[in-house]
């Protein structure tokens, strides 16, 4: 497999396992990791989750990552899925590297 | 022109379907609990006037129908994609102990269902019906007066479908659509529809739901359970024990791709198309593939659809491919009338 390829999936299974970490440990869902699909949407169908989640979500990714979600427009696009949200993150870090 | 109108509407304004592809049944009796407990593989945490959004499977765990089920006090009402309504009576027959206290009514053959789609959609019904549908949570449903409005949707903008009587649908649909200048109301056939759920990654069961795989292919777990007992439960464990080999993807090409298309990778098939059709409002084609799970992760650009010469490059991203304007628009703040007084973002 092309090494640039290899490392692309590499780095999203690894910002994947984080957010499902995240789901299981901090916002106590009741699911293997495996059973969290990467394209879930997280709020109304899907993993349904609600206001309060959405805030200890914003909290988890500070703590556990050191990225800061804001303004209204970025949360509900980055939001929308599991997928979603690695896309997100995989901006916020690249644009962290390049600083 | 007719297709563009039609999505148009269903992204910026709001657009007027009859779904007559969905079968309705209403289940009923002592059993009636027991009986969509067995039915339906999730969880069952359900109030009255709640919806949840499931699926129904085959002894193999295949997918078979796209379902909504709805608590009505102590019935449930079925809202089923998939199966006519003698399939599903079959199928629902078929899943039940002998002896089940369950009366079926199937309601397709005297109610329609009108379904009203758009990021203004809350605003004509409120005008044209009744105000109070506005407050109507996302997957819950009301009995109003002579119809029930059940708000969901598969095109990722406000969505209610209306079950009215047979008789009485053309009266409220000429209620709607004496709003249609006032809303630029397009009417939206099937294939509209279905465009804007393949653009918000809503499972499709005309669509992706034939290719015979499980709701583990299909990226659709969170609709079943596996601490419960339902119709494919064990084969769907076994099969998840077993490991599944393609996951689906969302594609997005600048050439045509269509169902049936192999996936390649360096002149290897690694899947194939299950889902495609031009985006007007992107100005680009949408797909899903099963592709082999190895592989199947947004963001590469080295993957080709269809062989030889007619290969195009396609991308894979994270779905939905549409920044849905409803996801902006606000019912206290906003009105169609005024929509251009603020700076909403693009769709894409």
């Amino acid at each position: 497999m092309n090494p640039d390829f290899a490392a692309h999936i590499a780095q999203r299974d690894e910002i994947l396992a984080h957010i499902r970490g995240i789901l299981i440990d901090d916002l106590c869902m009741e699911r293997e990791l495996d059973e969290i699909d990467p394209d879930t949407p997280l709020f109304g169908t899907g993993l349904a989750l609600d206001s309060l989640d959405a805030l200890d979500l914003i909290a988890c990714l500070y703590s556990r990552l050191g990225l800061s979600l804001q303004g209204a427009s970025a949360h509900r696009v980055a939001m929308r899925t599991v997928n979603t949200l690695v896309d997100w993150i995989i901006e916020q870090q690249s644009e962290k590297n390049e600083r | 022109m007719k297709g563009e109108d039609q999505a148009r509407a269903l992204r910026h304004s709001v657009a007027l379907s009859s779904l007559t592809h969905v079968s309705c049944m209403r289940l009923a009796g002592v059993g009636a609990s027991d009986a969509v407990t067995r039915l339906c593989p999730a969880e069952l945490f359900l109030r009255d006037g709640q919806m949840l959004h499931t699926l129904f499977l085959d002894d193999n765990a295949h997918v078979v129908a796209d379902v909504y089920l709805c608590r009505d006090n102590a019935d449930f009402y079925l809202l089923v994609e998939g199966l006519s309504g003698d399939q599903l009576e079959q199928y629902i027959r078929g899943a039940l102990p002998p002896g089940a206290q369950v009366t079926l009514d199937d309601m397709s053959a005297e109610h329609e269902i009108l379904s009203i789609n758009g990021p203004y959609a809350w605003e004509a019904l409120s005008k044209a019906l009744n105000p109070e549908i506005v407050s109507l949570p996302y997957m819950s449903f009301y009995n109003m007066e002579g119809y029930t409005c059940f708000r969901a949707g598969k095109t990722g903008e406000f969505g209610y479908d209306l079950m009215v009587p047979a008789d009485d649908a053309e009266r409220i649909r000429s209620r709607l659509l004496e709003l249609k200048h006032v809303f630029d109301m397009e009417t939206a056939d099937l294939e509209a529809l279905d465009q804007c759920a393949l653009e918000n990654f809503f499972f499709n069961i005309r669509r992706e739901g034939r290719a015979k795989v499980t709701p583990i292919e299909l990226q659709l777990q969170w609709r079943v359970s596996y601490s419960k007992d339902f119709v494919g439960a064990s084969a769907l464990k076994d099969h998840k024990q077993a490991g599944v080999k393609t996951r689906l993807t969302c594609l997005l090409a600048d050439s045509s791709i269509q169902i049936g298309d192999e996936m390649c990778h360096e002149d290897r098939v690694i899947g194939t198309i299950v889902n495609a059709g031009w985006s007007g409002v992107r100005g680009d084609f949408v797909g899903m593939a099963l592709i082999e799970v190895d592989l199947a992760y947004p963001g590469l650009k080295c993957f080709t659809a269809g062989v030889g010469d007619g290969a195009v490059p396609v991308r894979t991203v994270s779905p939905p491919v549409i920044d849905n304007r409803s996801l902006f628009v606000n019912p206290q703040l906003h009105t169609y009338k005024t929509r251009d007084d603020f700076d909403f973002p693009p769709l894409c």
